[in-house]
């Protein structure tokens, strides 16, 4: 150990408790140690910790803990020691093997971030920590980690390369058909490498054995049939998804089609409307006619009738009026599901015919007002003469009033 | 029966019987079973760092001694080497530690002389010592820099001692040999540039003379007062130290001192003090037909010393 590490009380202590078997309390004083360095010093704390586990018997338990209590992060660890020379990057890779072996899931989440480091030296490290895991206990399936790995296969450091291989090797010799099919996907992607079919060739021939050809030929069998079935699948969901397609365009064609014949309706109602109009209109004209004839025999039930009448009218306009009105609504409303259903192609025609209808609406609108404004001019100049054959008649009977009473007069006399 | 390593010896000394163009062929296939082997192991460069192909990389130094430059080694490799040196100069951990490893001169200064390295291989080159001496005594006396350094007479080697390691730069090969310790101490000025250092440090006041291609004489003496002093039967529990030594380690000590020497002389000198002279020298004599062979590692020559110091200390130094 180094002299500066002997002079280091912290460093001390910190052995005395590993070597007593006080691994929480080592620890915490790791944690308080590295937590009071400086920027500039954290990575000389850091190499000192890793030193000093290296030669404790114990120091391996303490670096787990540590790891799984996130004292020590590994990715930014990683990155730290490719700073510093490879013999303490590689002694540290050593240190953690056997927890790499048995329990991979702690550094197992970090490796496909780190396989994309810059650094050549991170993305090295973690494919050896790869190798160490995919060696132990448990076995790499994962296959976008995998997928990952094969990417370093053109990586443009060599000893980048040669850990890939080596850690395709391992993982191959449990799962040779996936690491497999996944190089060989990768070398299709670039058929023009011949590093890469080199390297690959190299896994492969790791990977295949007399024992575990069959393993791969049925696999690839499976795998045959497992992609008729999903190529059938496919197909049909195609074919479906075109029927759907098919069926929206039919509604969409029949929806058109009710819009073009409500449209239809509406225009012949509107027509029904304005001969109805007329009919009045020409109804009233016959009526000023007779009147204006026999303005003598006129009596009080005639204007009666044609108030009555009017009245109706008025009522069935406005009635008509609100149905049309509600009418337009259900057709806005249809307008708006076929927007959604049209897409952005439809929605021109869609806005070019609810502008028609707008207008057409207006000009309905607007026919209508003038027909009230004419039956309500209509019904003054009625109310006028009314006015005029009272007046002229109360004048009349007036006068033969006063006719009567002379002549009774006149008898008196 | 298999072929062994002494048959390959056997076939390769054998210069009578021999087919030069067989030796050759043979050295062909070692040297492509070398560039294989290096170039495999610097492949996987965990394997390189931490359990390399070839026993402490000494195929490096096989390549650096045959002069070969450093664009010849295999890089990584001697990255590694040159990083292992550094980690064990700053009592680092090491695989292994870097006993007689070769370096080259200007990485020998950047792994002990980091800042101004490339200035320091510069004035080498030039052989400017002046200069060179004015920076190494800067660092020992205003940077706390623990080393001792001798520049050998004819300029050809300068020779460090950190503590207990010993690092020697071979000035016209340009490069360095760190922690000198089973490596042949092979150049007679080179043997006396180590006595001086070791002189200057541990016992000043012995005599060391140069016998020109020869040997190193060493003279050290017990002064007549002190082997009055010392017990004339063998001493028992009670008695000095320096009586135990002398009844009980100087007789194996004076063995030990005879291996290293081509020739040892203890007399009574007109003084009548105990006067040890020894001829130290780098090859054993020529026994009949047997060729000379180098004689002295740099860790003998230690023990020499060792033996010289406690001498000088115990029996010289107290007495004055």
């Amino acid at each position: 150990m180094s002299d500066k590490d002997q002079e280091n009380p912290e460093i001390t202590k910190i052995k005395d408790f590993v070597k007593d078997g006080r691994i929480d309390d080592a620890v915490k004083i790791i944690a308080l140690y590295l937590g009071d360095s400086t920027q500039d010093d954290y990575t000389e704390r850091l190499e000192d910790i890793i030193e000093m586990l290296l030669l404790l018997h114990g120091g391996q338990t303490v670096l787990r803990f540590l790891i799984e209590q996130l004292v020590i992060d590994i990715p930014s660890l990683l990155e730290n020691l490719s700073k510093r020379d490879s013999v303490l990057r590689y002694n540290f890779l050593l240190l953690v093997k056997t927890m790499c072996e048995q329990e991979c899931s702690i550094l197992l989440p970090y490796s496909e971030d780190l396989l994309s480091s810059e650094d050549p030296n991170v993305r090295e490290a973690v494919l050896q920590l790869i190798i160490f895991m995919a060696g132990g206990e448990n076995k790499i399936d994962d296959e976008s980690l995998i997928g990952k790995i094969s990417n370093t296969l053109t990586d443009e450091k060599e000893f980048v390369v040669e850990k890939a291989v080596q850690a395709l090797q391992v993982i191959g010799r449990n799962n040779p058909s996936l690491v497999t099919k996944i190089i060989t996907l990768k070398v299709k992607e670039y058929p023009e490498n011949d590093e890469l079919k080199n390297v690959v060739d190299i896994v492969l021939k790791s990977i295949v054995t007399v024992e575990k050809i069959d393993e791969l030929v049925e696999d690839s069998e499976k795998k045959e049939i497992t992609d008729k079935d999903l190529i059938e699948k496919e197909e049909a969901e195609i074919i479906d998804k075109e029927l759907e397609l098919k069926k929206k365009e039919i509604e969409i064609k029949k929806k058109k089609l009710e819009l073009e014949e409500k449209e239809k309706e509406i225009e012949k109602k509107i027509i029904q409307e304005k001969e109805k109009t007329l009919k009045l209109k020409e109804e009233i004209i016959e009526q000023e006619s007779k009147e204006e004839s026999d303005l003598v025999q006129i009596s009080d039930e005639i204007p009666k009738k044609v108030k009555k009448k009017l009245m109706k009218e008025e009522f069935e306009i406005l009635d008509k009026e609100i149905l049309l009105k509600k009418k337009d609504l259900e057709i806005k409303k249809k307008k708006l599901e076929l927007e959604f259903k049209e897409r952005e192609i439809e929605e021109l025609a869609i806005t070019e015919k609810e502008k028609n209808l707008k207008l057409k609406e207006e000009l309905i609108e607007k026919e209508s007002e003038l027909s009230q404004v004419e039956i309500e001019l209509q019904k003054k100049k009625i109310e006028e003469k009314e006015r005029k054959i009272l007046e002229g008649e109360l004048e009349r009977a007036k006068e033969k009033i006063e006719n009567l009473e002379k002549e009774s007069e006149d008898g008196e006399d | 029966m298999p072929l062994e390593q002494n048959h390959i010896a056997n076939f390769l000394k054998d210069k009578d019987n021999s087919n030069p163009r067989y030796k050759s062929e043979l050295f062909n296939l070692l040297r492509d079973r070398i560039d294989e082997l290096c170039e495999i192991c610097s492949k996987d460069r965990i394997r390189n760092v931490l359990n390399p192909m070839c026993h402490h990389r000494f195929l490096l130094g096989l390549r650096l001694l045959n002069g070969l430059g450093i664009e010849d080694q295999p890089e990584f490799c001697y990255d590694v080497h040159k990083d292992i040196v550094f980690r064990d100069f700053r009592n680092k951990t090491v695989i292994y530690k870097p006993n007689d490893a070769y370096l080259y001169l200007i990485d020998f200064f950047d792994n002990f002389f980091h800042g101004g390295y490339r200035r320091l291989n510069l004035l080498f080159a030039k052989k400017d010592f002046k200069v060179v001496k004015k920076i190494f005594d800067d660092r020992i006396n205003n940077r706390d820099e623990n080393f001792q350094y001798k520049l050998t007479d004819d300029e050809n080697f300068m020779v460090f001692k950190y503590d207990e390691k010993i690092h020697v730069i071979f000035i016209n090969e340009n490069y360095a040999l760190c922690n000198a310790t089973r490596e042949y101490v092979k150049d007679l000025e080179l043997l006396f540039g180590l006595c001086k250092l070791f002189a200057r440090i541990y016992f000043p006041e012995i005599k060391l003379k140069l016998i020109p291609n020869n040997c190193i004489e060493i003279k050290t003496i017990i002064p007549k007062e002190t082997l009055q002093k010392i017990s004339s039967t063998e001493p028992t529990d009670e008695d000095s130290k320096r009586d135990k030594y002398i009844w009980n380690v100087f007789p194996s000590e004076l063995d030990t001192l005879s291996q290293f020497s081509n020739e040892i002389n203890i007399y009574l000198d007109k003084k009548k003090d105990l006067a040890i002279r020894l001829h130290i020298g780098i090859e054993s004599e020529a026994i009949l037909n047997r060729p000379k062979r180098f004689l002295l590692r740099y860790r003998d020559l230690r023990l020499v010393f060792n033996i010289i110091y406690r001498l000088y200390n115990d029996f010289y130094i107290l007495h004055i």
